[in-house]
């Protein structure tokens, strides 16, 4: 008898979640699986067939991936840790409660994330054209005697795609850092400024240590989101100039939708993207670990 | 676990199927797909008025989709085999075709047995050609032509005689003049277009391939003298650098550089700008210095009408582009005057539109010198991968502007290429 009703409930139980199971299955699982075994494939258009390794070794001779891959590590080497610091210091400044307006800041700096990707792109452009706000700015103030050329010059283009994110995303990764700090006990604070430890060292030595998972999570996740950058270099510069700006989801849907189609190939790449995303997000772990 | 997910799996797909059939509709109904609101698509309209005149009960229904959201739909939908959705009519680029045609053999109808295909511009045919068989309705021509601004040649002290038959090498000469009196740059380049250096190329009867398909890099006299003159013309100091469409455009419709080289389709643009009537002239593209067969006339950009072989309404499409866009002389007048648009049929020349002279370019008769371009573009064979090169290309405008050799981007250009036609 007992068995029956827990037999029973074991099938109740699965029937719950059999839809979420099957949705899952289908929209995740499967498409995961499936691009697994499109990765192996080698041609063009639909004429598909196994390649085994191919693709990899195609990798390597690909002088367009070894770029794009360069510059999706430069972009993330210079962004994620200037943009963690910023919302960082931001965070710390904004959470001082004798800060007058300190919700009109937060709200400024955190409105860029709710902006549509395209639209601030298309925004962005604009302004960094070379007659654009950005440089009549500059000029007027007597900084730079000749506009920059920011979208047509590959470096000059890379600094402004980084300037562009860093806007972007610093309020969204300041929110962590407000709620993490919002959860420090203010005496731990209080008892370190009786002890008179400067303001610097309660910083770096309270402040950043109990905020480390969460610093730990933001990098993880500003990381994957610059691996994944394609938003604003596709609406931006299009990977230009002289792909100074080509990033790996660029070049994936380069390779999916701008030139003949070999799905197979562009597969691998974004396997690529995988595999570097799991590599740093596990590095990343081990370096915050606690050292014991 | 399996069966539920199948189960899952088929009603989902009948979802799809649904939706696709109530977009694909009733009997006689034509739908097209075309993408640029100031162009295709009111010509487009205008055709589709003229058969429904004569065939009042069909439908056709003109959809305005951006060029890259119609590429992708179409290579998603083609390889996905999914034909649900898809139109009866769509318009591609000439340069992108072949990757269509030959990507997806049995996805278009071939036209050119109910159609003849002889009354339009040679080259245009040739471009939707696969194994014999044309699958298009050439539609507007990119046949080139050279956009300057008279007013700013004149202070210079030229004439619009100066700019016939003349090289690249002079056109630079007179662009620096031009820049000297009056301040302004020549003309506006955006390393994200190569399509100057394929108009230079094609002027001499060359692409990037050999007659069999051959990768045609290294050893492309007509490219390498293209990538010298756009060397030279930043050497000359004669560019100012821009980036995307609207900057590009907004630099000669401004005032700010004083021409432009572009395909005929670009005029609507420039009489965007009511205000410079009579200040704009048109002369043939330049010609390529010390190249073998270069001529003034090359082509840039055009597209084409295909018919998807899935489509239930197939000889009505083919019927619609038969009467209208192979036969309506009247119709090319039409577009022509209120769209700028240049057709392919040949016979279209002879009409009156065609015939006149436009005085925002001074009074010149312009459209009958396009028309007369037209019929001497060098007939090329675009290939499956022009994207590829045209990429590989854009890679090297920065260094190449910045004075970097030419033989060295050549070889990276056709290094990148075979590693990724593959």
């Amino acid at each position: 008898m007992r068995s029956k009703i827990a037999h029973g409930e074991q099938i109740n139980g699965w029937l719950f979640v059999m839809p979420a199971l099957a949705l899952l299955g289908i929209f995740l699982v499967y498409p995961i699986l499936w691009s697994l075994w499109i990765s192996l494939q080698v041609g063009k258009g639909s004429n598909l067939h196994f390649g085994g390794f191919a693709n990899i070794l195609r990798l390597f001779g690909d002088k367009v991936f070894l770029h794009a891959l360069t510059n999706t590590c430069v972009f993330f080497v210079v962004q994620v840790p200037i943009m963690i610091l910023l919302a960082l210091v931001f965070a710390v400044m904004l959470n001082d409660a004798k800060l007058w307006g300190r919700g009109i800041f937060r709200t400024a700096i955190f409105l860029p994330c709710v902006t549509s990707l395209v639209a601030y792109s298309a925004l962005f452009r604009s302004m960094f054209e070379s007659d654009g706000v950005v440089n009549n700015g500059l000029m007027a103030l007597h900084l730079i005697a000749e506009p920059i050329q920011w979208l047509t010059d590959p470096f000059w283009a890379k600094v402004m795609i980084i300037l562009a994110i860093t806007w972007r995303w610093t309020g969204y990764n300041m929110i962590f850092y407000l709620a993490a700090l919002q959860n420090i006990d203010q005496s731990i604070y209080e008892a370190a400024r009786i002890d008179g430890i400067p303001a610097r060292a309660r910083f770096f030595r309270l402040t950043i240590p109990l905020l480390k998972p969460v610093i730990l999570f933001t990098s993880i996740i500003s990381t994957i989101g610059t691996l994944q950058l394609f938003d604003e270099v596709n609406n931006i510069t299009q990977g230009g100039p002289g792909d100074a700006t080509l990033t790996l989801s660029l070049y994936i849907y380069n390779l999916t939708f701008q030139f003949m189609p070999s799905f197979g190939y562009s597969a691998t790449v974004s396997y690529v993207i995988v595999v570097l995303v799991a590599i740093l997000s596990f590095l990343q772990f081990l370096i915050a670990r606690d050292k014991k | 676990m399996k069966k539920l997910s199948t189960r899952w799996g088929s009603a989902f797909g009948c979802l799809v199927i649904g939706a696709g059939m109530m977009a694909s509709a009733s009997a006689s109904e034509l739908t097209v797909w075309c993408w640029d609101p100031d162009f295709n698509v009111p010509a487009m309209q205008d055709a589709a008025a003229r058969y429904t005149k004569l065939h009042p009960d069909v439908k056709i229904t003109v959809n305005n989709i951006a060029q890259n959201d119609i590429k992708q739909k179409l290579q998603t939908q083609l390889l996905a085999n999914v034909t649900d959705g898809l139109p009866d009519i769509v318009l591609i680029q000439d340069d992108n075709a072949q990757r269509f045609l030959q990507g997806f053999p049995a996805a278009f109808e071939p036209l050119s047995d109910a159609i003849d295909l002889k009354k339009f511009a040679p080259y245009k045919v040739a471009a939707a050609t696969y194994n014999g068989k044309s699958y298009s309705v050439p539609f507007d021509s990119g046949v080139t032509g050279l956009f300057y601004r008279s007013d700013y040649l004149a202070a210079a002290g030229y004439k619009p005689a100066d700019l016939q038959d003349i090289t690249w090498d002079q056109l630079i000469k007179i662009g620096k003049d031009v820049k000297a009196k009056t301040g302004h740059d020549f003309f506006d380049l955006d390393f994200n277009e190569a399509g100057l250096v394929r108009a230079m190329m094609q002027s001499a009867g060359k692409w990037f391939f050999t007659a069999d398909g051959q990768l045609d890099i290294i050893d492309n006299a007509p490219l390498k003298a293209a990538l010298e003159t756009y060397s030279k013309l930043w050497k000359a100091d004669i560019v100012k650098p821009v980036s995307g469409w609207s900057a590009y455009t907004g630099a000669f419709t401004s005032g700010d550089v004083a021409a432009v080289a572009s395909g005929a389709w670009m005029t609507g643009t420039i009489k965007g700008s009511p205000d410079q009537s009579g200040k704009w002239g048109v002369a043939p593209l330049p010609k390529l210095d010390g190249i073998e067969g270069a001529t003034h006339y090359s082509n840039w950009g055009g597209s084409s009408w295909y018919v998807f072989s899935s489509s239930k309404q197939k000889t009505t499409a083919t019927d619609f582009l038969n009467t209208v866009w192979a036969g309506d002389i009247d119709f090319y007048q039409g577009i022509l005057i209120n769209q700028g648009a240049v057709g392919s049929l040949l016979a279209a020349r002879e009409g009156a539109a065609y015939k006149a002279s436009d005085p925002f370019f001074g009074g010149a008769p312009v459209w009958e010198n396009f028309s007369n371009w037209l019929g001497q573009i060098p007939s090329v064979d675009y290939g499956t991968f022009t994207q590829e090169v045209n990429s590989a290309i854009q890679a090297q405008l920065p260094s190449i502007a910045k004075g970097g050799s030419v033989d060295e981007a050549l070889k990276a250009i056709n290094d990148r290429v075979s590693q990724q036609i593959q």
